[in-house]
């Protein structure tokens, strides 16, 4: 059972792949094995989390062949936590998907191609073996290229174009990274990577960890390397673009942490000040980003930006409580970007538009979906009781701890215009009067699903705004067991 | 009990929220009774207050990080839920006249008893975390409120504004806050009030102390954040009265109070908050002589009291604290009152402009009357409450020691704030009641009995302390100053009269001298003329332009959507990152001596040099670049050969071909014409940045190559016979040890092919080449002879090669290519057309089957309870063939040679029937 369990982050997606993948010819029966595949997957990430919560790590060894010799997958809290966070996406946004809020065109290979990129994210989460991180990694590129792709429309072609290339860049990164610690190490299985890595030179480390460390920032769209995020994401509709904008910046930032917070820790000091100062100006960069746009989706795609920076932020404070920072932000945020795109969606449905040049009055006409908004929107600003309060008060706490006071400022800085970019979204499209005279709420709007989605969410963001004891005690476990350092 | 005052509010608010129909009265009356039953319960607590109990109650929240649900109820935090609670309720009565009949009411008042319930959780928390918590909620809650009329430009602006600058204060707030945490371990009220010695001498006091100013002064509308409170005017007038004048400004400096005895008694807290305090008194008071709104009037005193409150606050001695007390207290009545009354003259005149008010005392005598006993309070004259605070405050101006100018300078200011309270307070009633009818909108007259009550009350407070202080007030202030200190009170002595001294003659000074300024201005009309709004809107709009001004070029210099230009902001970061570390590699790069390069090497080495030059040169003329670059991979594949690792050379060389094929395919849909070619310094700055990332990356891999490394090679080579059965390693690797890699990887490969697929099917190019329109191109008969004569040897030795993989060079990969070749020539050389009528398959199902049998391969372990891809391996001895290898690695081998191969197929035929389709059109 364990055996099965432990390859099933990528065994049950990419399963469901294949089979919509076979049933394409028949759009309803794909539909359903689309959501029996994700509710499975749901339910076995849950039974790894229950399984790992105790501090038992599941591991499976692949071929049999023992590590180090073989490919494992050993999945531990945050590496539980994160495959159960990806299967909670994927059920949210494919629900959300089955309403009629942008759900853009329904080309047969869409569903197949949602799943690949599902188990490429769960695979680079669950593995324990460098190499085989690439190979999730580019199953999560061509899968998500090809979900680009398939629209067909000009500018998703263009966008597929320049996320493939400069992704690409990156990926050739990450294959000289792993192949320069592979020959410097002679492993690619992270136990024995850790172990190795207390013969190298520290010089060579900090190079090897230097460009591997530069692929994966370009994985999470850090400053200045995020170009590909916001030259493609809008093109998405609006259900894939929730779940892209949810998890797959966040692979790269998990990879960071992975190999600087556990795999190689502690790291020397030197790339962990580094980070930190990339991640400031990821923060400020993309909160700028935001304030200067009008579309909905690009406002949304720059914060994601600016919240990697913070994810980064915690990362680099490093230690037992920089990574519990790093996975509590990490889990919280992917739920509350997701949900404000998904809700951006709805009000694309309901007015017309993500342009909030020609949105607006929904305050008067569903004041049901302003509270809605401002559940994720709050948090993500970091307003108290909710998730995001808790998340940047972990980063901030430890940052002042470390006497980090330019970092601390920046990050207050950055909350103070994310307050605002959220108040630009609430002000234009929600208290402002829609500008044209004659709008009217479309009467035929398809939105049970999309609603059943955005609220459990959001319910999601409320419960842990509440009751943040039992993740940040999940987290910390996890951070406990990382990195060496004794369960 | 405790716990049930906090919640009611909520509780209200909750019941608003789901009661759909609920009307103004009923809205009304849900906040009222709740606000009702709030102070019930604060005055059966009474007692144990009075009598100097410390009443606490607590839950466990987030122990993790140390917030409780803690409500702690002192004096001074009963004194303050106590203005809260009994202003809320005085409040929610005159909303309920107030609001027009299309006003949503349920709304309003949900948002109102969500602000109370957050002034409530900030006087009442007893941790830190947790007043943050509500200090945050009264922002959210007061941003509602200012934008109730969201419909309007001017409440969003003031919204916006609002909660920019107090959402902003409350950021730093938290960071001061988390740096008390730190200093002093714990977030619990009691533990930091009596830290108090600690935490000033703390090498981080001052950071925390400037933090948490900020915050309480962004709150307090202090110089220089004070700008916000005039524009949230644009807030329904109960609103401004509650919020903007009685409570939620004054949350502020109840944190100043609150937090005294940690912070407060340094020179740094002295010269600060006095200093801001003195000066917010002074513009504020200038300010408001010169507003035409008779609310902005209103604001601008409102912020000239609470920089006096601040003042009296940052002159740090205990009889100081004792007048800030008295003074939030009185000045939430006067003002109160006074915005009532300024709400009741909108509602009735329609109009709040002082130009086109005046002699309504004829139409509203009663509401006159009130309004005038309250501005007489806000000037401080006698029988009134204001005058005996303001008295005391005279009095502390006076007895404060500082350097000599600065101890001038506090108590002549204080009397110039003074002249202009009295002078603005003169214009407030005068323009409105008396002098010539004014011509305001509506015809005026009394409003409504009850939405009068409010004001009454509050009128009638304010003269029973101002005549009776000893009888109506010494016990609250007494309670409320000694909650702040948290230790004994000076002596004090409240009285009308304490004889002639300095702080009478002051006020007398500020009377005569408010009156004389006021008739001054008022016969030339100056006052009407000058409008000193908007100053600090202007700076705030200034800094949102800067900002978004700032965003827009950062955001133009690095969203410019040409994707040459991201590749070099990528390309040049990860140099000069990747570059740094570089600098301190002292040690000698290499531990181990290198091989000698032989002569093959060399040759090999400026083969492929020579063809990478070639491709950047020749790069205009694509053929050349294709053919150059297929040299290249041919180049290294001979490497390979030459480091003996024929599948890797195998490999190489057949990845190579096809790709050579694919690109020349793709090269039809090429649009005739290049961009322009970039400038002369751009290319040497991109030649400079490809060199410098060509040498990086070739240093990397010296360095780690002359290292010696043990690796796990060594066990696969040592166990490849035994373990995996069979003799090829490489190809062990790949569907053995390493399967599940290669499952990923192929796996990449058929959605690659099956995404082309997708791209292609049925695509119309706009624009194609002169070169593709020529139309079929003439085929070669020798090649279409040759090519179908090799295709039954290419099948043969494409079976042969899989079989034998799995102990010498071949495998499903190789064999997959071979095939997929042999098909490709039958392409080049008989045309697409010829090929797909005879083998026109849907290799899309290709792909399926071979991801099939590969995942079915591995999954078929599970039945014998092992893991994913384990593999068995029975060898069978073929005639002919020899010994292979018929093990479950096969059936995986099966599915990388289907996949590889039908994907290859995939995207040639799909390439080759654009140009049909094109041609048919």
């Amino acid at each position: 059972m364990s055996v099965w369990l432990a390859a099933s982050p990528v065994l049950v997606p990419l399963a469901t792949a294949l089979a919509t993948a076979l049933a394409y010819r028949h759009a309803r029966l794909q539909r359903l094995l689309s959501l029996a595949g994700i509710v499975a997957f749901f339910g076995t990430a849950l039974t790894l989390v229950a399984t790992v919560q105790g501090g038992e790590t599941l591991a499976v060894a692949f071929g049999s062949w023992p590590a180090p010799f073989g490919i494992e997958f050993r999945i531990d809290r945050l590496g539980a936590s994160l495959v159960l966070i990806t299967a909670l996406m994927g059920l949210a946004c494919l629900v959300f998907h089955e309403s009629d809020a942008d759900p853009g065109n329904r080309h047969p290979l869409l569903l197949p191609l949602v799943h690949g990129v599902l188990a490429g994210v769960a695979g680079a989460f669950a593995t324990a073996d460098l190499f085989n991180l690439y190979v999730w990694f580019e199953v999560m590129l061509i899968a998500a290229l090809g979900v680009f792709a398939i629209g067909g429309r000009r500018d998703q072609l263009d966008a597929s174009f320049k996320y493939l290339t400069l992704n690409l860049l990156g990926t050739l990164l990450l294959l000289i990274g792993v192949g320069a610690i592979y020959a410097a190490t002679g492993h690619l299985n992270y136990g024995a990577l850790a172990e190795a890595a207390a013969g190298l030179p520290p010089a060579l480390t900090t190079l090897l960890l230097t460009v591997l460390g530069l692929a994966f920032l370009v994985k999470a769209g850090a400053f200045p390397l995020f170009a590909w995020l916001p030259a493609s994401y809008h093109t998405l509709p609006g259900p894939i673009l929730a779940l892209f904008a949810g998890l797959l910046t966040k692979v790269g930032a998990y990879a960071v942490l992975r190999v600087v917070g556990d795999v190689f820790a502690p790291p020397p000091a030197v790339l962990l000040e580094a980070l930190g100062w990339i991640a400031a100006a990821t923060m400020l960069v993309g909160v700028l980003g935001a304030a200067y746009h009008w579309d909905i989706r690009r406002i949304l795609a720059f914060h994601i930006i600016s919240q990697i920076g913070y994810i980064l932020l915690a990362t680099a404070l490093a230690g037992e409580a920089g990574n519990a920072a790093t996975l509590f932000y990490t889990l919280h945020h992917i739920v509350v970007k997701a949900n404000l795109f998904l809700i951006g969606a709805i009000v694309w449905r309901l007015t017309g538009s993500y342009d909030l040049r020609r949105i607006g009055g929904l305050w008067q006409a569903r004041p049901w979906l302003g509270v809605l908004f401002a559940i994720p929107a709050l948090s993500l600003v970091g307003i108290p009781p909710l998730s995001g309060f808790w998340a940047k008060y972990l980063v901030l706490f430890e940052a002042i701890g470390q006497g980090r006071i330019v970092w601390t400022v920046v990050a207050l800085l950055v909350s103070v215009l994310t307050l605002y970019s959220m108040m630009k979204i609430w002000l234009e499209a929600f208290w402002r009067p829609h500008p044209d005279a004659g709008w009217t709420l479309p009467r035929d709007a398809r939105l049970a699903p999309a609603v059943a989605a955005t609220v459990g969410l959001a319910a999601i963001t409320l419960w842990i705004g509440t009751q943040p004891e039992a993740l940040i005690a999940y987290a910390r476990a996890a951070a406990a067991t990382m990195g060496g350092a004794a369960p | 009990m405790l716990f049930a005052l906090i919640a009611l509010p909520f509780a209200a608010a909750l019941a608003l929220m789901l009661a759909p129909r609920a009307g103004r009265n009923l809205s009304a009356w849900t906040v009222g009774l709740a606000a009702l039953a709030g102070l019930a319960i604060l005055f059966v607590l009474a007692p144990a207050v009075f009598g100097g109990e410390v009443l606490r109650a607590r839950a466990p929240w987030i122990e993790a990080i140390g917030l409780e649900f803690f409500i702690r109820i002192d004096g001074w935090a009963w004194l303050f839920a106590f203005l809260v609670l009994g202003i809320g309720a005085l409040i929610v009565l005159y909303a309920r006249w107030y609001l027009a009949p299309e006003d949503p009411p349920r709304r309003f008042f949900a948002y109102l008893a969500l602000f109370m319930g957050a002034m409530l959780g900030i006087t009442l928390a007893g941790n830190l975390l947790l007043l943050i918590v509500f200090w945050e909620l009264t922002s959210i809650s007061s941003f509602l409120l200012i934008g109730f009329w969201g419909r309007r430009h001017e409440a969003r602006a003031g919204a916006r504004m609002a909660l920019a600058v107090t959402g902003g204060g409350g950021l730093a707030l938290l960071a001061g806050v988390l740096v008390i945490g730190h200093i002093v371990g714990s977030y619990d009220l009691d533990l930091v009030l009596a830290s108090g010695e600690l935490i000033r001498s703390h090498p981080l006091y001052v950071p925390a102390l400037v933090l948490v100013l900020l915050g309480a002064f962004a709150k307090s509308a202090q110089f220089p954040f004070h700008f916000w409170l005039p524009h949230a005017m644009a807030a329904p007038t109960p609103v401004s009265a509650y919020l903007h004048s009685a409570t939620m400004v004054k949350a502020g400096v109840f944190l100043l109070a609150r937090l005294h005895p940690a912070l407060a008694g340094s020179t740094e807290w002295l010269l600060i908050v006095s200093a801001i305090g003195l000066s917010t008194l002074v513009l504020g008071a200038v300010a408001a002589v010169f507003q035409q709104d008779l609310k902005g009037l209103l604001a601008y005193s409102t912020i000239s009291h609470l920089g006096l409150i601040t003042l009296l606050f940052g002159l740090g001695s205990p009889l100081a604290v004792v007048a800030g007390v008295f003074h939030i207290l009185n000045h939430a009545t006067f003002k109160a009152s006074l915005f009532m009354a300024a709400g009741i003259i909108d509602h009735e005149t329609g109009t709040r402009d002082l130009r086109r008010l005046g002699g309504l005392y004829a139409a509203m005598p009663i509401t006159g009357t009130l309004a005038i006993v309250a501005s007489l309070a806000m000037a401080g004259v006698p029988l009134l409450n204001g005058f005996l605070s303001k008295e005391m405050f005279l009095a502390e101006t006076l007895a404060f020691e500082s350097w000599p100018s600065y101890q001038l300078a506090v108590p002549v200011l204080a009397v110039f704030a003074g002249i202009c309270s009295v002078a603005y307070s003169a214009r407030f009633v005068h323009e409105t009641f008396f002098g010539p009818k004014g011509h305001p909108p509506k015809t005026p007259h009394e409003p409504p009995r009850l939405m009068r009550v409010p004001v009454e009350i509050l009128v009638v407070l304010c003269l029973a302390v101002g005549i009776l202080p000893n009888l109506v007030v010494a016990d609250l202030l007494a309670l409320g100053a000694g909650g702040v200190l948290q230790g004994p009170l000076p002596d004090y002595h409240l009285a009308i009269w304490h004889g002639f001294n300095w702080p009478l003659a002051m006020s007398a000074i500020s009377l005569a001298g408010g009156l004389a300024l006021y008739a001054i201005l008022h016969r030339r009309g100056i006052a009407r003329r000058i409008d000193l709004l908007s100053r600090g809107k202007i700076a705030f709009e200034g800094i949102v332009a800067a900002l978004i001004g700032l965003a827009q070029r950062v955001t133009r210099t690095l969203e410019t959507g040409r994707i040459q230009g991201y590749l070099l902001w990528l390309l040049a970061f990860i140099l000069l990152v990747g570059a740094s570390p570089f600098v301190d590699l002292a040690a000698p790069l290499s531990t181990k001596p290198a091989q000698p390069a032989g002569p093959m090497a060399v040759g090999l080495w400026l083969l492929i040099v020579a063809g990478a030059l070639t491709v950047t040169v020749a790069y205009r003329r694509r053929l050349v670049a294709v053919i150059a670059m297929g040299i290249v991979g041919l180049g290294v594949s001979l490497v390979f050969a030459l480091l003996s690792a024929p599948d890797l050379a195998l490999t190489q060389l057949l990845v190579d071909m096809v790709t050579t094929v694919l690109l020349l395919m793709a090269l039809r849909y090429l649009p005739a014409i290049s961009p322009p070619e970039p400038e002369r310094l751009a290319r040497w700055r991109d030649g400079a940045i490809a060199v410098a990332a060509g040498l990086g990356t070739t240093a990397i891999v010296y360095m780690v190559l002359t290292r010696p490394h043990p690796s796990i090679a060594e066990y696969i080579l040592a166990t490849t016979m035994s373990e995996a059965g069979g003799a090829n390693a490489v190809n062990t690797v790949i569907v053995d040890y390493r399967g599940f890699d290669t499952l990923g990887e192929i796996t990449v490969f058929a959605i690659a092919g099956i995404v082309i697929y997708a791209l292609l099917d049925r695509v119309r190019l706009t624009a194609l080449t002169p070169f593709a329109a020529k139309g079929p191109a003439p085929h070669s008969l020798l090649l279409n002879l040759c090519a179908q004569l090799i295709l039954p040897l290419a099948v043969a030795v494409s079976a042969y090669l899989f079989l034998r993989g799995h102990n010498a060079p071949g495998g499903g990969f190789i064999a997959g290519l071979v095939l997929a070749i042999a098909l490709i020539l039958q392409y080049i050389a008989a045309g697409s057309e010829w090929v797909d009528e005879r083998l026109d398959h849907d290799w899309n199902r290709w792909i399926g089957a071979g991801l099939l049998a590969a995942a079915a391969t591995g999954i078929g372990a599970f039945a014998f309870a092992h893991p994913f891809l384990t593999s068995s391996t029975p060898h069978v001895h073929l005639p002919l063939v020899g010994e292979i290898h018929l093990a479950s690695a096969m059936g995986f081998d099966t599915g990388v040679y289907l996949v590889v191969f039908a994907a290859c197929l995939l995207m040639l035929a799909m390439l080759g029937k654009v140009s049909r389709w094109e041609a048919r059109d």
